[in-house]
C-alpha cells in the first residue's frame, strides 16, 4: 500500500514551503497560544496553529502529546485556560460544541458519534435540524429540505440515496465516515477536523476516504487531520504540525520530511533511539522443540469461515492478512470458542479438542487481545491490578473462595514492571491510562493466565508509534520464551515486520501463505506486500 | 422498515408484514381476540370494546410518557405514584372549593413539576434514572398517604366532573378520557416523528455522547422527557380521580409496571433510541385485551398476573425474531464489490 502512497506523492502538486506563506489560500482558523492544564498535568502549553482554505493540515504526536486537547478546544468541547481562537480575524471563545459548529467547524471524532438507531439523514442533521418556514412550522422538521440539501453530495462520497434512509448502525465503517463527512458538508463547513479517520478501515477503504478528503480540499475546506500512520501522510498532507508533551514542536512541509524524521520530531531524540532499538531487537529466538501448539483442519463456519487449515508452532508469530470481511476476526472467535465451527477439527498441543466457550480456551492456554480495546477488553472502573487478575483469579485466591488482595497486588506489580506500563500505581483506574498503556495491561491480563497461544487482533490500533514498538517487543518476548502467537492486522507494514509467516485470507478461505520477518529488507517487504494484496483481493472465479 | 416497489410479489409483501415492527405483538392480540370470541359471544361487541378502551386509557397515558423517557435512554418508576398524588391534588382542591378547571390545571402542573424534579435530580445531580425515580416513587406515594391520613378523599364529584371521569357520557361512547387519550397519542406521535425535540430524544437515547458532540443539549432533552412523563401522569391522575369518585391513598399502585410493560411490548427499548407512540397503544391494547378476555372467560385474577407476565415475554421474543429476520433481509452481500474497488485502486 505504501507503494501506492509514494506514487501519489509525485502528483501532489501543491506543497507548502513555509508555515507562513501557503499558496492554498487565506487563513480560516487560528488557535493562538492555547493552553490547558488538568490537575497534575499540563495537557497543552502555548500552542498555536493556523489553518488555511483548501489545505490538509496533518497533526502528529504521540498519545498524550496534546492532540485531543487541541481538537477539543477547536470543537468547543474543552474550554482552554489561556489563548484564543481567531476565526476570520475575530477572536472568539467556544463553550459548547454547537458554538464551534455555528462558525463552520465540524469535527469527526474517533469514537462512534453517529446514533445507530437514527437514519443517516437524521444523523446528518442531528442537533441542527431544518425546520419549516411558517409560524407553526418552526416546531416541525422539514424532511424534504434536509434530503434535498445532501442529495447531490451523496453519490460523490460513496453513499447511495437508499443509504440515507438506513439506520446508521447498519452501515459499514467507511459509509459511516462518509455520513460524517456529509454532516460537515451539509452545513458548508469551512474547517473539518478528522481525528484518526482511518483507524479500523481496511486499505481499500482508506483509499476511498483519502479521495473524499481530496474532494473536501478541492471545495476549499481546511482539514485538520490527526493520524498515527506516518505512511499515510505523504502525498496527502500539505502541512504537518507536530506536538510533543503538550508543546508545539514544529510545523513542517512534508516534502522535507521522511517517516523517520517525523518520528524523531514526535518522540524526541533520546526516546526515539530507545524505541528503534527495541523494535529491531529480537535476539534470542526460541531454541526449544518446534512443537505444534495449534492445528486447524478444514474448520468452517458459514458463511464467513470456509475450510481453513493452519498451524501455529512454538516460538513463531503467524500473521493473518486480509481485507475487512475476509473472516480473520471470525476465525479468531472460533479458536477462542466464542463461536462454534460448523465442521472441522481443532487440535491443541497435538490433542484434538472441542472449544465450546472462551473459558475452555483459557483452560487450554489460549488467550486473546481483542480488537476493540474499549468495549471488549478494558474494565474501565477497575484498577490495573483487578484488570490484570480477572481472567485467572485462581492464581490469587485462597482456598478457591477468598481473593488475597495483597497477593493480587504483588503479582500485578510484577507484570506492570515487566511490561513497563507508565502509571502512578496499580491502584489507578485503567480508564485514566493512555491507549498504549491500556493495551499493555490487556496483554498483561493474557500473560497472567500463562497461555501457550496468544491471539492479537489489531494489537496496535489507535496507539502511538513508541507504544506500538513496545507491543511488538512484548509479542517477541512471548514467542521467544516458547509461546505461539497469531497476529491479525489491517496494517501490512506492521504485519510484515512482526510475523514470521503470513497467511492471507480471502472470503473466508486461506488464499495463500507468504514468508515475512524482521530481517527482510525494504525491497523484499514491498514485494511481499504486493503478493499479499494480490492474494487478498484477487476475485474468486 | 422496507420500501416496497408497486410490483412486489406476494412473498415480498408477506415478508414485509412479518418483519415490520410490532407485527409479533399484533399477532398476539389477534390470536387472543379469536380465542376469546370463540369462548364467548360477549367479547366481540361494541359494549365490550368500549369497556376495553375505558380500561386502557390511564395505562396508555402513562405508557406514552414512559415511551418518551425510554427513547431518551431513561426509565420512570414514579408514574404510578405521581398519578395517584395528582388525583389527590385535584380532589383535595375541589373539596376546598377551588374551581374545577383551576384544580385540574394545578394537578397537571403538579405532575409536570414532579417530573421536572425527577429530571433535575438526574441531569443536575447526576443520579441514575432508576434511583431518582425510585425515590420519587416512594416520596409521592408517601405524601399521598400523609395527606389523606390513610382515608380516601371523598365528596368532590360535581356533575361536570362525572363527564371528565367518563362516568357520564354526553358524546356516546366517546368519553372525555378516551378523547384525551386519543389526542395525547396524536400529539406524542407527531412530536416524536416530526419535531426536532423528538429527533433529539432518539439521538440522545441512541448515542448520548454523539448527540452532545453534534450540538444537542443532552441534559435539556432528558429533563424535558421526564417533564412530559410527569405531565401525562398528571393528566391521567385528573381523569382517574373522576372515574373512581374517591381518591384512596393507594390509588395507582402498580401502574408504573403496566406502563413499562406496555411500552416495551410496543417495541421501546430499555437501552434507549427506540420506541413509537403507536407502540404504546399496541402494548396497552395487548394488556387490556388479554385482561378483558380472561375476565370474560372467568379466569382467576391471580392467574391473570401470570399470563400478563408471559405475554410480556412472548411479545418481546416475537419482536426479537422479527428483528432478526429483518436484519437478515437487509444484510449486504459481502466482498466482490469491495475487492474490485481495491483492485482498481492499484
Amino acid at each position: 500500500m505504501w507503494e501506492i502512497m509514494s506514487s501519489r506523492s509525485t502528483d501532489a502538486a501543491l506543497l507548502v514551503d513555509d508555515q507562513d506563506t501557503g499558496p492554498q489560500g487565506s487563513v480560516v482558523l487560528q488557535a493562538r497560544g492555547a493552553g490547558k492544564r488538568y490537575p497534575g498535568v499540563i495537557a497543552l502549553d502555548d500552542v498555536s496553529i493556523s489553518m488555511r482554505r483548501g489545505e490538509i493540515h496533518a497533526l502528529l504526536g504521540e498519545n498524550g502529546a496534546g492532540k485531543s486537547t487541541l481538537i477539543g478546544i477547536l470543537s468547543g468541547i474543552t474550554e482552554p485556560d489561556s489563548g484564543e481562537i481567531v476565526i476570520d480575524g475575530t477572536s472568539t471563545k467556544f463553550s459548547n460544541a454547537a458554538q464551534s459548529q455555528s462558525v463552520g467547524i465540524t469535527t469527526i471524532h474517533q469514537e462512534q458519534t453517529l446514533a445507530p438507531d437514527l437514519t443517516v439523514l437524521e444523523n446528518i442533521f442531528l442537533g441542527r435540524e431544518l425546520r419549516r418556514g411558517s409560524l407553526l412550522g418552526r416546531f416541525l422538521l422539514d424532511e424534504r429540505a434536509m434530503r434535498k440539501r445532501v442529495e447531490h453530495l451523496v453519490e460523490e462520497f460513496g453513499l447511495t440515496a437508499d443509504d440515507l434512509r438506513r439506520p446508521a448502525g447498519t452501515l459499514g465503517a467507511l459509509k459511516q465516515h462518509a455520513a460524517q463527512i456529509l454532516k460537515a458538508l451539509a452545513f458548508d463547513a469551512r474547517v473539518v477536523i478528522l481525528d484518526e479517520p482511518t483507524s479500523g478501515l481496511a486499505d481499500h477503504e482508506r483509499m476511498s476516504l483519502f479521495e473524499n478528503m481530496r474532494r473536501l480540499r478541492d471545495r476549499g475546506v481546511a482539514i485538520l487531520w490527526v493520524t498515527h500512520r506516518l505512511d499515510e501522510l505523504f502525498g496527502l498532507a500539505d502541512v504537518i504540525t507536530v506536538l510533543r508533551d503538550g508543546h508545539h514542536v514544529a510545523t513542517v512541509d512534508p516534502a522535507t520530511q521522511t517517516p523517520d524524521s517525523l518520528v524523531r520530531l514526535m518522540v524526541g531524540r533520546r526516546r526515539s533511539a530507545v524505541a528503534e532499538s527495541s523494535a529491531e531487537a529480537r535476539g534470542n529466538r526460541w531454541s526449544g522443540p518446534e512443537e505444534e501448539i495449534l492445528r486447524l483442519e478444514s474448520v468452517s463456519r458459514a458463511p464467513l469461515v470456509r475450510d481453513v487449515n493452519l498451524v501455529v508452532k512454538r516460538g513463531e508469530v503467524l500473521g493473518i492478512a486480509g481485507i475487512a470481511g475476509a473472516g480473520r476476526t471470525e476465525l479468531a472467535r472460533i479458536i477462542l470458542g466464542a463461536d462454534r465451527a460448523d465442521k472441522g477439527q481443532i487440535s491443541v498441543n497435538g490433542k484434538q479438542v472441542r472449544i465450546r466457550n472462551p473459558r475452555d480456551a483459557y483452560k487450554l492456554g489460549i488467550a486473546i487481545v481483542p480488537e476493540e480495546r474499549k468495549t471488549q477488553a478494558v474494565l474501565g472502573d477497575f484498577s490495573l491490578a483487578k484488570n490484570i487478575s480477572i481472567s485467572d483469579l485462581s492464581r490469587v485466591t485462597r482456598g478457591r473462595m477468598i481473593i488475597d488482595r495483597s497477593a493480587e497486588r504483588k503479582l500485578a506489580n510484577v507484570y506492570v514492571r515487566d511490561l513497563e506500563v507508565k502509571t502512578s500505581g496499580i491502584q489507578q483506574k485503567i480508564r485514566n491510562l493512555s491507549g498504549g498503556n491500556q493495551q499493555k495491561i490487556v496483554i498483561a491480563r493474557c500473560l497472567f493466565t500463562r497461555p501457550a497461544l496468544m491471539i492479537f487482533d489489531e494489537p496496535t490500533q489507535g496507539i502511538d508509534v513508541a507504544a506500538k514498538n513496545e507491543v511488538y517487543r512484548l509479542i517477541y518476548e512471548f514467542v521467544d520464551a516458547g509461546g505461539g502467537a497469531i497476529v491479525i492486522s489491517s496494517e501490512l507494514p506492521e504485519l510484515l515486520r512482526v510475523s514470521d509467516r503470513i497467511v492471507v485470507m480471502r472470503e473466508g478461505r486461506v488464499a495463500g501463505e507468504v514468508p515475512a520477518g524482521p530481517d527482510q529488507s525494504e525491497d523484499e517487504r514491498s514485494d511481499r506486500a504486493e503478493e499479499i494484496m494480490a492474494l487478498a483481493v484477487r476475485s474468486s472465479s | 422498515m422496507s420500501f416496497l416497489p408497486n410490483n412486489a410479489t406476494v412473498g415480498q409483501r408477506l415478508r414485509a408484514v412479518v418483519t415490520s415492527p410490532n407485527s409479533g405483538v399484533v399477532s398476539v392480540i389477534v390470536l387472543v381476540c379469536i380465542f376469546a370470541s370463540i369462548k364467548s359471544s360477549v367479547f366481540i361487541s361494541v359494549n365490550n370494546g368500549f369497556n376495553i378502551a375505558s380500561q386502557m386509557v390511564f395505562i396508555l397515558l402513562l405508557a406514552l410518557g414512559m415511551t418518551i423517557v425510554l427513547i431518551s435512554g431513561g426509565i420512570d418508576l414514579s408514574v404510578g405514584s405521581v398519578m395517584g398524588l395528582c388525583a389527590g391534588v385535584v380532589a383535595k382542591l375541589m373539596i376546598d372549593g377551588v374551581p374545577m378547571v383551576v384544580a385540574m390545571l394545578l394537578a397537571v402542573a403538579a405532575g409536570a413539576g414532579l417530573g421536572m424534579v425527577n429530571g433535575l435530580i438526574i441531569t443536575k445531580l447526576g443520579l441514575p434514572d432508576f434511583v431518582a425515580t425510585l425515590a420519587m416513587f416512594g416520596v409521592a406515594r408517601g405524601l399521598l398517604y400523609l395527606w389523606t391520613a390513610g382515608t380516601p378523599f371523598l365528596d368532590y364529584m360535581t356533575d361536570t366532573y362525572f363527564i371528565v371521569g367518563g362516568l357520564r357520557r354526553p358524546f356516546g361512547y366517546l368519553t372525555v378520557p378516551i378523547i384525551v387519550a386519543l389526542l395525547a397519542t396524536l400529539i406524542v406521535a407527531v412530536t416524536l416523528r416530526f419535531t426536532p425535540f423528538g429527533r433529539h430524544l432518539y439521538g440522545v437515547g441512541s448515542n448520548s455522547h454523539g448527540a452532545m458532540l453534534s450540538g444537542v443539549s443532552v441534559p435539556r432533552v432528558r429533563l424535558l422527557a421526564y417533564v412530559c412523563s410527569g405531565l401525562l401522569a398528571g393528566v391521567a391522575g385528573v381523569l382517574l380521580a373522576g372515574q373512581t369518585t374517591a381518591v384512596a391513598p393507594d390509588l395507582g399502585t402498580g401502574y408504573e409496571v403496566y406502563a413499562i410493560a406496555a411500552a416495551i411490548i410496543g417495541g421501546a427499548a430499555l437501552s434507549g433510541g427506540r420506541g413509537r407512540a403507536i407502540g404504546a397503544v399496541i402494548g396497552t391494547l395487548t394488556l387490556a385485551v388479554t385482561a378483558n378476555a380472561m375476565n370474560i372467560a372467568g379466569v382467576d385474577p391471580t392467574w391473570q398476573q401470570v399470563v400478563t407476565g408471559l405475554i410480556l415475554l412472548l411479545s418481546v421474543i416475537l419482536d426479537r425474531a422479527s428483528t432478526l429476520l429483518r436484519s437478515r433481509v437487509v444484510q449486504i452481500p459481502i466482498q466482490p464489490v469491495a475487492a474490485t474497488t481495491a483492485a482498481t485502486a492499484r
